[in-house]
């Protein structure tokens, strides 16, 4: 893995391997998750479908076609109180097109023309582009309530984050989407290349230099002022709220979150990690092996730990009347790893699955760009192989340690009201 | 035994077809340089296998749902579960069931030969009691109820039930509370003495690992011994004609889901892979991101990027089915057969297709980059009687032409039909 600085807050991560058949590139924009959300988080799918020299959307997917299929994405990411605007490219590797395509070259001149080359009128962006991206941010954002796993968690999180940055969503609101304007949208665009903190990672055969100067001549016409990121963690509140919603579907969702004491994204994180995969990671974890199939409480039930705001979700799909029974059962086990009640087997179980899912890492592409891209406010990076020796070196009393100090801050219940089963009134 | 390398030169890239002694076929793909192996032991039965080949050449029909069942209580022995033995050794496991196939599978960065020794060694031993299965009635009644929930899961299954009278790929792979409630333990075992015998059995495995060490760990762990070859399936007498060319249904929801439905009629139960790859392209060109249809839909506000076809193809179904969330799904319909009314009578543009043949060449590399895709395709490549590396062949014989004679036959408005779900009030 190299770095190199292309501009101030500007950086390229390289992994250079001929390993695989691809080439994965990843274009990472980070800034607060504050002031207009929407116009930020709008902007990567308005800027990944067309730019100045392929301004029809038809013609712009027909290129991509003749460059092997290649594809790029786009998408937006809370991590702490940090929106990512991302872009992602995968095509194939050059070895591998048919005469002397120079695939790789092409893809990323292409990348880097959507962001910083796309269509302008009159310091606007176009009134027609703006407003069907609208629409489709709007879709997208009222269709996660369709996946009600999802919807649940997102629920807990407004109402535990409500007097918090984090508590809003990463794409605003629809009435702030709807009142996004081209010019609104565009001032954002001209606001990000100046202040946005910046990572291009690319994992692949290609060599980093010819990346390095198409980004070097793109930030050379920009004057840079960059503006830090930075998370609030709290401690959490002695008396948990709860709120509880109903809706007509079969299966209820439990969705349970905690603090944990954290005071940055590195504090104690490595035990934090152990003990949050014992409480609910793996199927050796307290949640899996006791809560799901021991007791029969719940469908699916797990925790994860999300370093960067401090937190622990937990998410569990229940019937309605084993409600009380569960979140019970789920704190009872909660008490129990922090009190050292796991066995020898559990903790090298929970050391060796994490392990083995952090080298796993190493096998595709995209996992290398996602490794290194969220790693993007890091000086310097730890490899998968870095990681992992940390992890080795937590022992028991760490983990216990780390247990005690996660509360449970907010429970959210969606209650399933299962058609003609509802009282009468 | 029988040890052949399968190269092919233009990808650089090899595997080994091996004839196990006990009648199991393995298939090996090193990787060197990969940091992790993923392995898969796979049986050609799935959900669609609701007929049980009998000694006389005749089938008995069992309850729906019954594979996915047997899968879920393969995990389970007498002592240690299969998810316990596997946390010994940090891989991770899992299991699923398809219309086609069960698989057991793993992916683990060390500890191979231990791991592939857990996989092989419990999906040799079943462990069935009466008691156990009640207990697993209740869990799966559960997940399908769960499935209920989820508003694209019931939207493809109603448009399936839309165009299909008989053929079982219209139910829901766990099969219904129902169907599930018949089974017991003896049927079970009945299921798994038929269908998991080794000679309709394949082990995939591709990633950081050695021939050898495969060979030695099924040398010593593998018990049995094949009693026949791959299962001929019973062939279903699906009439040609659709059930209903609509149906509703109601969940909340944000906004109108829609999957459009075209029934094929194939002569031969399964189609080839010249015919799914050209049916593949066939798509993209009428329907795909630069397609002028897709553009057109967008525009008049009749679809979001959520929009997507698929040629759904298996032993004795095919249909082509076109997806989305739309305001008014019928509109969207409307358009949709207008654009391929346009195709058969126009024909293809040449420089278009030459283009998606490019990209089909670019998604077919792409396709041969991570350890559990090359397992699950070498394995999915086996049961269909052909390697990973066919499409490659198969692909250049694809012609403009070939498909416009292809476009002739299919895509029929009088075989298809749309399933919508509704969002209900409040």
């Amino acid at each position: 893995m190299t770095i190199h600085e292309i501009a101030n807050g500007v950086r390229l991560v390289s992994v250079e391997t001929e390993k695989f058949k691809t080439c994965c590139v990843n274009f990472t924009i980070a800034t607060p998750l504050d002031g207009n959300i929407s116009a930020k988080a709008i902007l990567p799918y308005l800027l990944h479908r067309r730019c100045k020299k392929y301004p029809d959307f038809s013609a712009f997917n027909g290129v991509l076609d003749e460059l092997y299929g290649a594809s790029i994405s786009a998408g937006v990411m809370k991590k702490g109180e940090i929106l990512l605007l991302n872009f992602s490219l995968t095509a194939i590797d050059d070895r591998f097109a048919l005469g002397d395509d120079k695939v790789t070259a092409q893809c990323v001149e292409l990348l880097t023309d959507l962001v910083f080359d796309p269509i302008v009128d009159d310091g606007a962006f176009p009134a027609d582009i703006v407003e069907e991206e609208k629409r489709l941010l709007i879709e997208k954002l009222e269709a996660e309530k369709n996946d009600k796993r999802r919807y649940a968690l997102m629920r807990c999180e407004e109402i535990m984050f409500a007097n918090e940055a984090y508590g809003r969503h990463r794409y605003g609101t629809v009435e702030s989407i709807k009142e996004l304007t081209g010019k609104d949208i565009y001032a954002e665009w001209k606001n990000l290349l100046k202040t946005a903190t910046m990572q291009i990672t690319m994992a692949g055969s290609a060599s980093p230099d010819f990346v390095k100067s198409i980004l070097k001549k793109r930030f050379s016409r920009i004057k840079r002022d960059v503006v830090p990121c930075e998370t609030e963690f709290l401690p959490g509140y002695p008396k948990p709220n709860y709120v509880c919603e109903t809706q007509n579907v079969k299966q209820g969702k439990l969705v349970m979150g905690f603090r944990t004491g954290m005071r940055n994204s590195e504090d104690n994180l490595e035990a934090m990690r152990v003990a949050v995969d014992i409480f609910g990671g793996g199927t050796y974890s307290k949640l899996f092996s006791i809560v799901r199939e021991k007791m029969s409480l719940c469908y699916y039930c797990s925790a994860a730990l999300n370093s960067n705001k401090g937190i622990v979700m937990l998410q569990s799909g229940i019937e309605n009347e084993n409600e009380e029974k569960a979140k019970n059962e789920i704190l009872n086990q909660l008490k129990e790893v922090a009190s050292g009640n796991f066995s020898d087997d559990d903790f090298s179980a929970s050391i060796k699955s994490m392990c083995d899912a952090v080298l796993s890492y190493n096998d595709t592409p995209e996992a290398i760009c996602a490794w290194y891209s969220s790693l993007f406010l890091k000086e310097n990076p730890e490899s998968p192989e870095d990681r992992i020796e940390k992890i080795r070196k937590v022992d028991k009393s760490q983990v216990i340690r780390a247990a005690k100090t996660i509360m449970l801050d907010t429970v959210f219940m969606l209650r399933g009201s299962g058609e003609g089963e509802d009282d009468e009134n | 035994m029988k040890i052949e390398e399968i190269r092919s030169e233009q990808l650089g890239e090899s595997f080994y077809d091996i004839d196990h002694p006990s009648g199991l076929k393995i298939l090996v793909m090193p990787k060197k340089d990969y940091s992790g192996a993923y392995a898969i032991f796979a049986t050609k039965y799935g959900s669609i296998d609701n007929a049980l080949p009998q000694e006389d050449g005749s089938y008995k029909i069992i309850p729906e749902g019954t594979a996915h069942f047997l899968e879920h209580k393969l995990f389970e022995s007498e002592d240690l579960d299969a998810f316990e033995r596997f946390a010994k050794t940090g891989a991770s496991a899992n299991a699923y069931t398809s219309f086609g196939r069960t698989g057991y599978l793993f992916s683990c960065t060390g500890n191979f030969k231990k791991n592939l020794e857990i996989l092989l060694d419990f999906v040799q031993h079943p462990y069935f009691t009466q008691q156990t299965v009640e207990k697993e009635q209740g869990i799966i009644g559960q997940e399908i109820m769960m499935y209920k929930d989820a508003p694209d899961w019931e939207c493809t299954f109603n448009v399936l039930r839309a165009l299909y009278h008989k053929h079982p790929v219209k139910v829901d792979i766990a099969g219904s509370c129902e169907s599930i409630a018949e089974i017991t333990a003896d049927l079970l075992y009945e299921c798994y003495n038929s269908f998991y015998d080794l000679g309709n059995m394949v082990l995939s495995i591709a990633g950081n690992v050695n021939v050898d060490d495969v060979i030695e760990v099924a040398d010593r762990v593998i018990e049995k011994k094949a009693n026949g070859s791959l299962i001929k399936r019973m062939p279903i007498d699906e009439p040609k004609e659709i059930v209903t060319d609509y149906i509703e249904e109601k969940l909340p929801v944000s906004a109108p889901q829609f999957i459009l439905g075209f029934k094929e009629n194939h002569e031969n139960p399964e189609c080839s892979t010249k015919e799914e790859i050209a049916m593949d392209m066939l798509l993209d060109i009428i329907a795909g991101r630069s397609s002028a249809l897709y553009k057109r839909l967008l525009d008049m506000k009749l679809i979001n990027t959520t929009f997507d076809f698929e040629y759904f193809t298996g032993f004795g179904y095919s249909c082509i089915l076109f997806s989305g969330e739309s305001a008014d799904p019928k509109a969207a319909c409307e358009e949709i057969k207008k654009e391929i009314a346009f195709f058969k009578e126009n024909g293809i543009d040449e420089k278009v297709f030459s283009r998606t043949r490019k990209k089909l060449y670019g998604r077919m590399i792409m396709g041969l980059n991570d350890v559990d895709e090359l397992a699950n395709n070498m394995a999915l490549s086996y049961f269909a009687d052909e390697t990973i590396f066919t499409d490659f062949d198969v692909y250049k014989e694809i012609t403009a032409q070939y498909l416009e004679e292809l476009l002739s036959g299919t895509l029929l408005n009088e075989y298809s039909a749309l399933a919508v779900i509704l969002p209900q009030e409040g």
